[in-house]
């Protein structure tokens, strides 16, 4: 069966090599014949053939992915959607985007730059992800505080399913009508099928914007002003917090002049009507000096602004100026817990004789602790593993959950029994199976099963398989 | 789980420098041939996963592999964009040169490079394809200009100069024109300028990109020599002053470092004197402004090109993010399909540039671009091109006393 030519399908050992890994350290298993279709067609008949030839097949955008949700187990078919990046149609009246699923999330919005409106999810990973990577892991953003993350923000989704039908879930206009399978369909991460047009919900842009960095000698003091500036009634659109070692990480790439001597930045975005916005500013800056900030800064212009949030969506990428190698959580606990939290993950790294760095969207409580090591000194995959095992536990302690955005994958499979029942795992299994009887999305993923993905469960240090 | 086997230095790669990627994919977006393909084997990314097999004597190198290898443009539009700094220019630079020695270069290739080191020759082939071309024989074919010269001007240098106009291989013999516009500009600061000539020939940047290192070694070896002195050696060329600003690396050598620090990009130099070039004044038509990768990721003047004309002509960016045109030296002739559909993604940001600003003209600080967007049908011109025309006459008068 032909579905695609032979310039967009290939089993080359490099390209199936390539599409085993996401942006994360994960290892799964080897990827199979790697598919670029271009139509919904061409995904159902990539869909068909991999059935036809009894394999999986898994779904994959830009592979920016952290928790390794489009690393493949046993050879399934990679359906990459990178080439369906068109954005069809923008209707401005009902606020409302139809996209390909491989428009780069900053693709879009420079698309809508200057139209007044935009779509709201932000991932720090922008400038490369794809809209239905965002989709499949119901992605937040900096400024999902205040607009919420992409399940707000899809109002309909063409799917491709695992028999090959294309349903569409959700309406573009108003709230889903009968039982909302969009809404079960966003955050799925490709078990449920293949997104291959969605609609997206466009957000009026704010007439004031006001960013202000705040600058603070103790960790714990930021951790609490954070919950300082909530509690008084604030709901900035943007609420992070990055510790010392960051600020060192990135400045020297975006010179956007976070103080290097402090032990934690905060960065306050206040959005509205531009008398609401001053009141804000005003607010936040009293709390911030009462809690203990040294400074205060706003930014005086939107370069200024730009700078200080690329610093911020660099960090991750950042990394390798300090350890080539980083394993990254994305727990969220209550914000009121910041603090003690906090404090846990930094003795947590210490124990384990790792470097641990924080950057995360503290206004929703969403820690993303970075655990930095060299994966060629013998040994430390243990250390790093057991201390990411620790931070979740110590998550879930403080009432947390084990995930804000990245997505559960093959990464935190393991940890979806210390959060949900047998019988809540039950149910989402149910649901799984009404969209994909014969486990054939993305098999693996998201649920614990007992069956392994490649070596992720060994928990060893493989070297790389031999190809060509 | 997880991945790197220590080096065993296959390829001979700097082991930092390949461990600097973290492979968070932010690089993905700023380069043209992922952008074109959407596929990974096209990316830095991949291509830097793929450097890091071979390098520790995991795998040999296949069809794919090279193929991955060959189809990077080598714009290194990928640094800036990169968080943790990965010189991945170095990386490939250093990988084609292992390549080189695995395999033999392309024939044409070969040839061409060869006749870029030999100025007589180029001159020669140059007259013969002039004719050519006048006869109807062929038609521009990307890398070409429109409408090659029969001869070339002899002119006389001054008997002391102030500074050294780098005229390199293709540029002096095809568009000598742009050199003189960009002397005139220079003289109108009231500089003595003095031209490399054949004397110092040509860079040797092509030959890098192909992994001829020791052939651009002896090249810059010999611009080196005929250079001597302290004066600054100013070039209108992106990708020959990215070279030349690199002989340091290149070399290792001490003297190559200090040459390499008299380099500066002519904007560079220009936009410290801006205040000496009066411009005529009256309304100018608009520019559309396309960034050589070697001005704007390489050399990082991309600012400073816009600061000298913008006393002269109004200015309209491309919405691209200073994206690869596809040129890339001999990229355009080895890699025609992938090129072109690099050059697509080029022209829909020009197009979209001239309906937003009527503007009719496409200024382009690099030869490889210019060649490469004029046949895809645009009126491109050397930034100082359009400067030199925008000169009052005072600065004209200037010009032939410094003559």
């Amino acid at each position: 069966m032909e579905v695609l030519g032979p310039d967009r399908v290939t089993d080359g050992s490099a390209a199936r090599r390539l599409y085993s890994r996401d942006g994360s350290v994960i290892e799964g298993g080897r990827a199979g014949p790697v598919c670029f279709p271009e139509t919904t067609g061409e995904v159902v008949g990539c869909v068909q053939a991999a059935r036809a030839h009894g394999r999986a097949f898994v779904p994959r955008g830009a592979g920016t992915g952290l928790t390794g949700g489009s690393v493949p187990c046993d050879d399934p078919v990679m359906i990459v959607t990178t080439r369906m990046n068109q954005i069809l149609e923008v209707d401005r009246g009902r606020r409302v985007a139809w996209v390909e699923p491989g428009v780069v999330n900053l693709d879009l919005a420079h698309h809508l730059a200057g139209s007044g409106l935009h779509f709201a999810p932000d991932p720090s990973s922008q400038q490369a992800c794809t809209i239905g990577g965002n989709v499949a892991n119901n992605s937040g953003g900096p400024h999902c505080l205040a607009y919420g993350v992409t399940s707000a923000h899809v109002a309909a989704v063409e799917v491709v399913l695992s028999d090959g039908t294309v349903v569409v879930l959700g309406e573009e206009q108003g709230d889903s009508v009968g039982l909302d399978l969009r809404g079960a369909f966003v955050g799925g991460e490709g078990t449920l099928g293949v997104a291959t047009k969605i609609a997206v919900r466009l957000t009026q842009d704010p007439p004031k914007v006001a960013t202000l960095l705040l600058d603070f000698v103790e960790v714990a003091d930021a951790a609490t002003t954070v919950s300082a500036i909530i509690a008084a009634g604030v709901l900035p659109a943007a609420l992070e917090l990055m510790d010392r070692r960051v600020v060192e990480a990135v400045e020297p790439f975006v010179h956007a002049g976070y103080p290097l001597d402090a032990a934690a930045v905060l960065i306050v975005e206040l959005d509205g009507l531009p008398g609401g916005v001053a009141h804000e500013v005003g607010l936040v800056t009293r709390i911030g000096s009462q809690g203990g900030a040294r400074t205060v800064r706003l930014a005086a212009d939107d370069a200024e602004r730009d700078r200080i949030w690329k610093g911020r969506k660099s960090a991750f990428g950042a990394i390798a100026n300090i350890r080539p190698d980083y394993y990254l959580h994305d727990t969220v606990i209550p914000r009121t817990k910041l603090a003690g939290v906090l404090d846990e993950v930094y003795a947590i790294a210490e124990r384990h004789d790792l470097l641990v760095m924080n950057v995360f969207h503290a206004g929703d409580g969403n820690l993303h602790p970075l655990l930095l090591f060299d994966s060629r000194e013998p040994g430390v995959m243990e250390r790093v593993l057991a201390a990411g095992e620790e931070i979740v536990r110590a998550s879930l302690a403080a009432g947390g959950v084990l995930s804000g955005e990245h997505g559960i994958g093959l990464e935190k499979r393991r940890f979806m029994s210390l959060q949900f029942s047998p019988e809540d795992l039950a149910a989402q299994d149910a649901l799984r199976r009404a969209f994909d009887p014969d486990g054939i999305a993305n098999p693996l993923k998201v649920l614990p099963t007992g069956a392994s993905c490649g070596d992720v469960n060994a928990l060893d240090v493989v070297p790389d398989g031999v190809w060509v | 789980m997880i991945a790197r086997s220590s080096t065993t230095g296959r390829i001979g790669l700097r082991d930092d420098a390949l461990s600097a990627c973290v492979s968070c994919g932010l690089c993905l977006p700023h380069c043209p041939t992922y952008r074109a393909t959407g596929d990974e084997r096209r990316s830095p990314r991949g291509r830097i996963a793929l450097m890091r097999i071979v390098e520790s004597g995991l795998a040999e190198p296949n069809a794919e592999w090279l193929a991955a290898m060959d189809t990077c443009i080598q714009c290194r539009g990928c640094e800036p964009a990169c968080p943790s700094g990965v010189p991945f220019g170095e990386l490939m630079a250093d990988t084609q040169a292992f390549n080189s020695g695995t395999r033999r270069l392309p024939l044409r290739l070969r040839l061409g490079l060869r006749v870029l080191g030999r100025p007589q020759m180029l001159r020669l082939g140059t007259r013969l394809l002039a004719l050519a071309q006048r006869m109807g024989f062929f038609r521009s074919s990307g890398f070409l200009p429109g409408r090659l010269p029969l001869r070339l001007p002899r002119r006389p240098a001054p008997a002391e100069v102030d500074v050294v106009l780098f005229t390199g291989c293709v540029m002096d013999t095809w568009t000598p024109h742009v050199h003189d516009a960009a002397q005139r500009v220079l003289e109108a600061t009231g500089a003595r300028v003095g031209r490399s000539g054949t004397a110092a020939g040509c860079c040797g940047a092509l030959h890098v990109h192909a992994g001829l290192r020791e052939e651009a070694r002896s090249l810059a070896h010999r611009v080196m020599a005929a250079l001597p002195g302290d004066q600054q050696v100013l070039a209108d060329s992106a990708g020959c002053g990215a070279m030349l600003k690199e002989y340091g690396d290149l070399l290792g050598t001490e003297e190559a470092h200090a040459f390499s620090a008299r380099v500066a990009d002519v904007h560079e130099w220009l936009v410290e004197r801006l205040d000496r070039l009066t411009p005529v004044g009256g309304r100018s038509e608009p520019v559309i402004i396309q960034d050589p990768c070697h001005l704007r990721h390489v050399q990082r003047v991309d600012g400073a090109m816009r600061a000298v004309l913008a006393p002269f002509v109004p200015v309209v960016e491309l919405d691209d993010e200073g994206l690869c045109c596809g040129a890339g030296g001999a990229f355009a002739v080895l890699q025609p399909d992938l090129a072109a559909k690099v050059r697509d993604q080029k022209v829909a940001a020009i197009d979209r540039a001239v309906a937003r600003s009527g503007a009719a003209v496409v200024v382009s600080a690099n030869p490889g671009c210019s060649f490469y967007l004029g046949a895809a049908g645009y009126q491109v011109r050397h930034p100082l091109e359009v400067v030199a025309e925008g000169l009052a006459a005072t600065g004209g008068q200037e010009m032939t006393d410094g003559n």
